[in-house]
C-alpha cells in the first residue's frame, strides 16, 4: 500500500492540482503578465513594460497621492479593526466560557452578524448611521473620519462574533490541570490570565490576528456599500481603489492590474511577517 | 494487478471529469478581477442562455421574410443590452426574430451600473463576444476604437433623422443612437396653475416663466408661502424644489445633467462641437451654475448638510405632490405614472420646462441627447456582422421591432421609420417637440464630452458637497470643474497613445 501511494501520488493529486492550476495559478500568472501590458479586454494586450507601475504614483508628470492616501488609510483601518476585534472578541469569549446562563444563546447572537453578507449589512448600517447622524446635520460621508469610524463599526460588528467562536474554542482547550495547579500555587485571576491562559492561547491569537489583518486589507464589500469611497475618494480602501482604477478610467486597466500585483505582494509580506512574529511566541502544550 | 488497473481507470475518469468541469468556465476565469463582474453577470447570462434557441432546429425556408428587408444571413447576433428595464422586451423581440428567420439572437443585459465591467469580460470571449454593444459617448468610442465597425453605409445610419446623434470617432461612424432623451425641470402643472391664481403670485400663468430670474422668483415665493398654498388648495407641499441629493444615486443630476449647461454654452462660444468638447475649459458660466444650484438647495426642505446621505428620494417627493419642481428627464414618466409606486401625480400633471440658465433663456429649449448608441463589433466574423446589421435593420423597420421599441420599451427612436403609430406618446417629448417647433434651440448633451467621467464627476460632487454643507468654498468647485477637466483630459489623451 505504502509503495503504491509513493508510486501513484501524482495521479491522486491531479484533480486538485488541475483545479488549483486553472482556478488560481494560471489567472495569477496571467494577471502579473497583464500588469505589464496596456489592454482593453484580457485577450487583447500590448506590452508596455513598467509604465503601468510608474503611473500608480506619477500621473501626467505629477505625484498622484490618491493611491498613497488609500494605502495609509487602509493600514490605519487594518490596525484599528485588528486591535478592536481581537480585544473585544477575546473579552466576550472569556465571559462566555464562565458557564453563565444562556451562554449558547449569547454565542449565537454574537455570531449571527457574520451570516449576513457584507453588502446587505452595510446598506442596513448606512440607514442606521445616517438617521442618527442627521440629528447632528452630518452624514456618514461628511468627512473621511466619519466614514472611517463607520467602516470600523460595521466591520467590528460583523467580525467580532466570528473571532469570538475561535477564541472560545481556544479557551476551552486550555488544560484544566494547568489552571488547577496555578490556583493551588495561589495565582489570582489576573495572574491566571496573563501567565496561563494567554500563553496557552498563542496559536489561537496567531490565527485570529492573521484573519483580521488580511480581512482588513482586503475589505471591499463594506467599503463599496457603506461609503463608496466618498467624500471624494478619501475613504477609498485599497481594494476599492484598484477596482475604480480598473473600471473607472479609460485605458487604465493595466494600471489597475499593476496596483493589484503590488497589493498582493504587500499583503503577502505583511502576513508572513505577522505569522512569523506571533508563531515565535507559541508554546507547545 | 486487476485491482490496480481498476483503480487507475477510476482515478483517471475522476480527473477527466474534474478537468471537463473546469474547462468550460476557465476562459472567463482568466480575467484578472472577475469576482465582481461574474456576480453581476451570472444571473443575466443564465436568463440569456435560457432564451437562446437552437438555430439549427428551425428550417431554412425564408419565404416568410418580408421582401424589402435585408438578408438575415447565416451568422449569429449577440446584443449586450445597456438598459436593464428593457431586458424582457429585448428577449421577446429576439425570440420573435429567431422564430421568423432562424438566426440565433442572444440578448444579455448588464446589471445597472455594471455595463463597462460586463462589456470588458464579454468582449474577451473572442468569437462568442457581443456583436452589438452600447457606447455612451465619444470617450467610450476611444476605449473601444479597435472594436467599432464603421456604420457609415448601414441602414441604421441612413435611417437616422439627425445625423449628429451618431458617434463619430477616428474617421468612422462608431455608433448610432438608438433612442434619444430629454431632460429639464419637471413641474407639477396642477399645483403651479393653482399657484398662479393666488393673490400676489409672481406670475399669472406658467407661460410667463421664461427666464431664470422669473423661475427663481416663483420658486422662492412658493417656498416661502407653503402653508398658505396648502391651506388654500388642499395640497401637501413641503418645498418648491425636490431635494438635490448628492449621493451616488442622485448626484449625476447635477454633476452630469446640470453641468451640461455651462459646458454647452462655453463650447458654443468657442465654436467647438458641443458633444465632443475641448481639452481645457474656462468655466465662463459657472456663476450661472452656482445660481441654479443655490436655488435648488435654498428652495428645498432638505437639510443642506445631509444631501450626501442618500436618505432623500426626490422622485417620491415630487410624485407625492410635496414638491413642485424636479430636475430630471423624460425617463421619469413611467416611474411617476406607474400605479405600483403609489404616487399621486397623473400624466396630466406633468410638464417639463428648460433649465433656465440666465444665458440665452429666450431661445433655450430642453436638453436633448442620448447615452444609448449601438456599436457593432468589428472583430466579429464577417457573417456575424452581416446578420447583426440585418437584425438591427429589422428592429427599426419591422412592425414588431418598432412596436417593441416605442410601446413596450417606451423609447423615442431617432429613425425616420418611426412615424404614425410609432411616434412617442411620452408627454415630456410632446413638450420638447413643441419647444422645437416654437424655434427654441435644444441644448446638446455636452456632458458626453466629459473625460474620465466617473473621476471628474466624483471630484465635482465632492467639492459641491463641501460647498453646500459649509466646509468648502465655491472656488473648490470651480477648481474641480475647470482644473479637473484639464487633468482628466490629459490623462485620457495619454491613455489613448
Amino acid at each position: 500500500m505504502q509503495k503504491s501511494i509513493r508510486k501513484y501520488w501524482p495521479l491522486f493529486v491531479l484533480p486538485t492540482m488541475a483545479a488549483f492550476l486553472i482556478g488560481f495559478i494560471i489567472p495569477f500568472c496571467y494577471g502579473i503578465f497583464l500588469s505589464f501590458c496596456k489592454f482593453t479586454t484580457v485577450t487583447d494586450w500590448k506590452w508596455v513594460g513598467f509604465q503601468n507601475y510608474t503611473k500608480i504614483f506619477f500621473v501626467a508628470g505629477k505625484l498622484d497621492t490618491t493611491s498613497l492616501h488609500s494605502l495609509w488609510y487602509t493600514t490605519l483601518f487594518t490596525v484599528v479593526t485588528m486591535a478592536i476585534i481581537n480585544v473585544a472578541a477575546f473579552a466576550i469569549a472569556m465571559a462566555l466560557t464562565k458557564g453563565i446562563r444562556g451562554t449558547n444563546f449569547f454565542r449565537t447572537c454574537f455570531f449571527l452578524p457574520n451570516l449576513i453578507g457584507g453588502i446587505v449589512l452595510s446598506y442596513i448600517w448606512l440607514m442606521i448611521f445616517n438617521s442618527i447622524l442627521s440629528n447632528y446635520s452630518m452624514t456618514i460621508v461628511s468627512t473621511q473620519w466619519t466614514a472611517f469610524w463607520g467602516l470600523v463599526a460595521v466591520v467590528c460588528w460583523q467580525q467580532i462574533g466570528y473571532m469570538m467562536i475561535i477564541y472560545v474554542a481556544g479557551i476551552q482547550n486550555v488544560s484544566a490541570d494547568l489552571i488547577e495547579a496555578a490556583k493551588i500555587d495561589g495565582a489570582n485571576n489576573r495572574q491566571l490570565l496573563t501567565n496561563i491562559i494567554l500563553p496557552s492561547l498563542r496559536p489561537t491569537i496567531t490565527v485570529c490576528t492573521f484573519l483580521t489583518l488580511t480581512n482588513g486589507f482586503k475589505l471591499f464589500d463594506q467599503n463599496l456599500a457603506l461609503t463608496g469611497g466618498n467624500p471624494g475618494k478619501q475613504s477609498e480602501l485599497l481594494a476599492l481603489n484598484i477596482y475604480n482604477t480598473m473600471y473607472g478610467k479609460t485605458g487604465w486597466q493595466g494600471v489597475g492590474q499593476a496596483k493589484a500585483v503590488i497589493f498582493f505582494i504587500l499583503v503577502a509580506i505583511i502576513s508572513l511577517i505577522q505569522n512569523k512574529v506571533s508563531r515565535s511566541g507559541e508554546v507547545e502544550q | 494487478m486487476k485491482k490496480k488497473t481498476v483503480t487507475i481507470v477510476l482515478t483517471a475518469a475522476m480527473a477527466a471529469a474534474m478537468l471537463a468541469g473546469c474547462g468550460s468556465s476557465s476562459s472567463s476565469d482568466t480575467a484578472a478581477s472577475t469576482a465582481a463582474t461574474e456576480a453581476a453577470t451570472t444571473a443575466a447570462t443564465e436568463a440569456a442562455a435560457a432564451e437562446t434557441t437552437e438555430a439549427a432546429a428551425t428550417d431554412t425556408t425564408e419565404a416568410a421574410a418580408t421582401s424589402d428587408s435585408m438578408d438575415p444571413g447565416t451568422g449569429k447576433v449577440y446584443l449586450l443590452n445597456f438598459k436593464p428595464e428593457t431586458d424582457e422586451a429585448w428577449q421577446d423581440l429576439a425570440q420573435t426574430y429567431t422564430d421568423e428567420t432562424g438566426v440565433d439572437v442572444q440578448v444579455l443585459t448588464a446589471a445597472d451600473g455594471q455595463y463597462n465591467t460586463t462589456l470588458q469580460s464579454e468582449m474577451a470571449k473572442g468569437s462568442d463576444a457581443p456583436t452589438i454593444f452600447n457606447l455612451g459617448s465619444a470617450t467610450d468610442a476611444q476605449t473601444w476604437d479597435d472594436y467599432t465597425y464603421d456604420l457609415k453605409d448601414s441602414s441604421l445610419y441612413n435611417h437616422l433623422t439627425d445625423k449628429s446623434l451618431a458617434v463619430e470617432y477616428n474617421g468612422k461612424i462608431a455608433a448610432v443612437a438608438n433612442c434619444y432623451e430629454c431632460f429639464g425641470i419637471i413641474y407639477n402643472k396642477t399645483i403651479l396653475d393653482d399657484y398662479c391664481t393666488m393673490d400676489n403670485a409672481v406670475v399669472s400663468s406658467v407661460d410667463e416663466i421664461n427666464s431664470f430670474d422669473t423661475l427663481k422668483a416663483v420658486a422662492d415665493d412658493i417656498n416661502s408661502r407653503i402653508d398658505e398654498i396648502n391651506e388654500q388648495f388642499g395640497t401637501s407641499l413641503t418645498e418648491a424644489f425636490a431635494s438635490a441629493g448628492l449621493d451616488d444615486g442622485s448626484s449625476w443630476r447635477f454633476s452630469g445633467h446640470l453641468a451640461t449647461l455651462p459646458l454647452y454654452y462655453e463650447f458654443k462660444d468657442d465654436g467647438v462641437d458641443t458633444t465632443a468638447g475641448e481639452p481645457t475649459i474656462k468655466g465662463t458660466y459657472l456663476d450661472n451654475y452656482k445660481a441654479v444650484w443655490d436655488m435648488y438647495v435654498a428652495d428645498s426642505a432638505a437639510d443642506p448638510k445631509t444631501l450626501a446621505s442618500g436618505s432623500y428620494n426626490a422622485e417620491e417627493e415630487f410624485g407625492l405632490g410635496e414638491a413642485v419642481f424636479y430636475q430630471n428627464g423624460d425617463w421619469e414618466y413611467s416611474a411617476l405614472t406607474n400605479p405600483d409606486n403609489g404616487y399621486e401625480v397623473t400624466a396630466d400633471d406633468l410638464g417639463m420646462m428648460p433649465i433656465y440658465f440666465g444665458v440665452d433663456d429666450a431661445n433655450e429649449g430642453l436638453c436633448v441627447g442620448t447615452e444609448n448608441h449601438w456599436a457593432v463589433n468589428s472583430q466579429a466574423s464577417e457573417e456575424d456582422i452581416q446578420s447583426t446589421l440585418a437584425f438591427l435593420d429589422w428592429v427599426i423597420t419591422s412592425d414588431e421591432g418598432r412596436d417593441a421599441i416605442t410601446n413596450t420599451m417606451g423609447l423615442t427612436a431617432p429613425f425616420d421609420t418611426f412615424t404614425g403609430d410609432y411616434a412617442s406618446s411620452n408627454p415630456f417629448f410632446q413638450d420638447a417637440n413643441a419647444m422645437m417647433a416654437d424655434g427654441k434651440t435644444s441644448v446638446a448633451w455636452s456632458f458626453n464630452a466629459t473625460p474620465n467621467v466617473d473621476d471628474w464627476r466624483a471630484d465635482v460632487v465632492s467639492a459641491l458637497t463641501a460647498y453646500t454643507d459649509g466646509s468648502g468654498t465655491w472656488d473648490d468647485v470651480k477648481t474641480a470643474f475647470v482644473d479637473g477637466w484639464a487633468t482628466q483630459w490629459k490623462l485620457k489623451e495619454e491613455a489613448a497613445q
